[in-house]
């Protein structure tokens, strides 16, 4: 069952450019948002029960036939695949009316969907190589749609993202060789086994340094984050969404997380390094944010300042810095996309990205200026919204870890947020309208469907936010909390 | 022996890299394939080396050239003026080294597997199925995005031509 988090999709995409043909716009819409749909109750109501009682192990079929290929699924994946599934529903709803001025929407979600099936099989994998591999799926999809505009900034910016994302990737693979040379085995089980009864710390070191760098690179961290201000705005702004929202935390943080707190173990070392880094991207993240005026430039600076935030919370690495550092990623997924697509539908409507342009959008555009304003009220941490109950945790988590000063910084870091998302808000929705946009109207049917859809998600998560801890992240965070005893109980997987 | 073949490796790497022709460049990644190849024979990974040399050395190498000499000078790369004359003798060249070397480098691949009774396609295809997926994923992604960068515009309006500091594209 849980293949059909992988194959679904990459079924689909491959069949999508044929009957792209056929039908150019109602089957490629029809299809795509209905296996996102599938794949949300999938998630919801079959995958979930399976890991009642842990994780679990599980081989795929093929019509029937058993396949040499086993599925990893434990409250860590299962949350990351819920996170995935949603926004991807979100965001494809949203592009059935976005895409339409795009053209070729056949190729565009034939693409999303291979990158939908590149983070499933990355969240699925109990593998490094596996892992690796999927992520490379998850990338060159996503090269192509940070391009698919085609426009010079989109193909500068895709070329930049490709080549530093390559370096990435290099670093990923160098460091699996290096341990499959050290431990015999790529499986979490058989590294995880290896690393124990060896002692080789300067081997593990080395390659936790180049992990570090390569999924640093992915998420976006600071210094490895030059790649993100460029390639994340150049994208359709559904594609925005998608990036910023969940496959910097898939690619970057999930896989980073996995290998650190389970298979390698969190060490003091590396705490130090996760939590300065964390630190560090938050601030250089927020001020840039602070100086832009590019409104999707502005979000994407700001995701590299809230990745900090999840990235803080994981080095912490007790067990309510773990569930805080879940949580924000959740958050984060749900209002970065909701402001990557309310930018979308003000820069379909205007024209333009320039906050300095816009102004006094929420006349023409109230049901945006609302959506808008709550996802940067929840960003910023404004209570009782979602964003405010997950960086509370974490700075009590900071404080718990008498890390005093980081949990001080924390605050301030949220504060200049505030700041700069009531720039935004102030600068494109309030104040005398723009004579220009006398005529502009609120975005279309499908567009305002997903962004209504995930402010909700914004109030609901932060109003029943002890139901979403014990529901989702709980289980989750038991499994990184365990550390590597995890991945030791699936030795020979 | 093995000191010559990673400075060879890594001379044509480098130049690779830093020839501003990219005939001469595609040429020099070619050669820094073959010394890799025969690093990975002489650490008798036969495979990898095969691999190596037909695919990266000989097939993607065939491929550059093509594209290079697909390529009108109408760009801001400086091309060379000698592509026609060297992609036949290139190519040529390919040939050759593949009958009289290849031959012989695929006929030592049953001896070894032989020895290791078929490890290579049972790992290939029991072992790493997963991973097997993911590659169709990969290749079906890079499909995917040549078929949607390479498009025929169906919508009014020129996207290859939009751009701007603002990328806004308002219709």
């Amino acid at each position: 069952m849980l293949f059909l988090f992988i194959i679904v999709p990459l079924v689909l995409a491959g069949l999508l450019p044929l009957l792209g043909k056929v039908s150019k716009r109602l089957l490629p819409d029809l299809l795509a948002s209905a296996a996102m749909l599938f794949l949300l109750v999938l998630a919801v109501f079959s995958a979930r029960p399976l890991i009642a009682d842990g994780g679990i192990i599980q081989q795929a079929f093929w019509f029937g036939a058993p396949l040499n290929i086993r599925l990893l699924l434990d409250g860590f994946s299962l949350f990351m695949l819920f996170t995935i599934s949603l926004v991807s529903f979100a965001v494809t709803i949203y592009s059935i009316n976005y895409m339409e001025h795009y053209g070729a929407k056949a190729n565009y979600y034939a693409l999303l969907l291979a990158m939908i099936a590149g983070m499933n099989g990355l969240v699925l994998s109990g593998d490094l190589f596996t892992l690796y591999v999927f992520l490379e799926v998850a990338a060159i999809a996503s090269y192509a749609l940070v391009a698919f505009g085609r426009g010079h900034d989109e193909l500068e910016a895709s070329f930049k993202y490709l080549m530093l994302s390559a370096v990435a990737s290099a670093f990923v693979l160098l460091s699996i060789a290096v341990i499959f040379g050290v431990t015999g085995g790529v499986s979490f089980g058989a590294v995880a086994q290896g690393l124990k009864t060896l002692n080789i710390k300067y081997v593990v070191g080395f390659c936790s340094g180049l992990f570090l760098a390569g999924f640093g690179l992915k998420a976006a961290l600071v210094p490895f984050h030059s790649w993100l201000p460029d390639a994340h705005p150049s994208a359709p702004a559904p594609i925005s969404a998608m990036l910023s929202g969940v496959l910097i935390k898939v690619s970057g943080v999930y896989a980073m997380t996995r290998i650190f707190l389970g298979v390698f173990g969190l060490t003091p070392a590396l705490t130090t390094v996760l939590t300065v880094m964390g630190i560090v991207s938050i601030f250089v993240g927020a001020l840039a944010a602070l100086g832009q005026n590019d409104i999707k430039r502005m979000l994407a600076y700001s995701s590299i300042s809230q990745i900090g935030y999840v990235v803080l919370a994981f080095g912490i690495g007790t067990p309510l810095g773990i569930l805080a550092g879940l949580f924000h990623l959740f958050n984060h997924a749900l209002f970065k996309s909701l402001l990557f697509l309310n930018a979308g539908a003000v820069e379909q409507s205007t024209g333009t990205r320039s906050l300095d342009k816009m102004g006094g959008l929420a006349k023409v555009m109230p049901l945006t200026a609302v959506t808008s304003a709550i996802g940067s009220l929840a960003i910023a941490g404004v209570p009782p919204l979602n964003g405010f109950w997950s960086k509370l945790l974490i700075i009590i988590a900071l404080v718990q870890a008498k890390m005093h000063v980081l949990a001080a910084l924390a605050v301030l870091g949220s504060v200049i947020t505030l700041w700069y998302y009531l720039v935004l808000q102030h600068q494109a929705f309030f104040g005398k309208l723009n004579e220009a946009w006398q005529g502009v109207k609120e975005a279309p049917f499908w567009m305002s469907a997903a962004t209504v859809l995930l402010a909700l998600l914004c109030i609901v998560t932060g109003l029943a936010f002890p139901f979403v801890i014990q529901s989702w992240l709980q289980p989750a965070a038991d499994v990184l909390g365990k550390g590597v005893g995890v991945a030791l109980n699936f030795i020979g997987f | 022996m093995h000191l010559f073949l990673l400075i060879g490796l890594l001379a044509f790497s480098i130049l690779a890299i830093l020839s501003r022709d990219l005939l001469k460049s595609a040429i020099s990644l070619a050669v820094a394939s073959i010394f890799l190849a025969l690093v990975f024979f002489r650490m008798n990974a036969v495979y990898a080396g095969v691999f190596e040399l037909s695919v990266v050395a000989g097939l993607i190498t065939v491929l550059f050239i093509t594209a290079i000499t697909l390529t009108r000078g109408d760009g801001d790369v400086a091309e060379s003026r000698g592509h026609r004359i060297v992609f036949p003798l290139f190519f040529l060249a390919l040939a050759v080294v593949d009958l009289l070397v290849m031959k012989k480098l695929l006929g030592q691949i049953p001896a070894i597997q032989g020895s290791e009774s078929g490890t290579f396609s049972q790992v290939l295809w029991n072992q790493r199925t997963f991973d097997l997926v993911g590659q169709v994923g990969a290749i079906s992604a890079g499909v995917l995005a040549v078929l949607a960068l390479f498009r025929r515009d169906d919508r009014h309006g020129n996207a290859a031509s939009d751009g701007g500091d603002t990328g806004g594209r308002h219709e």
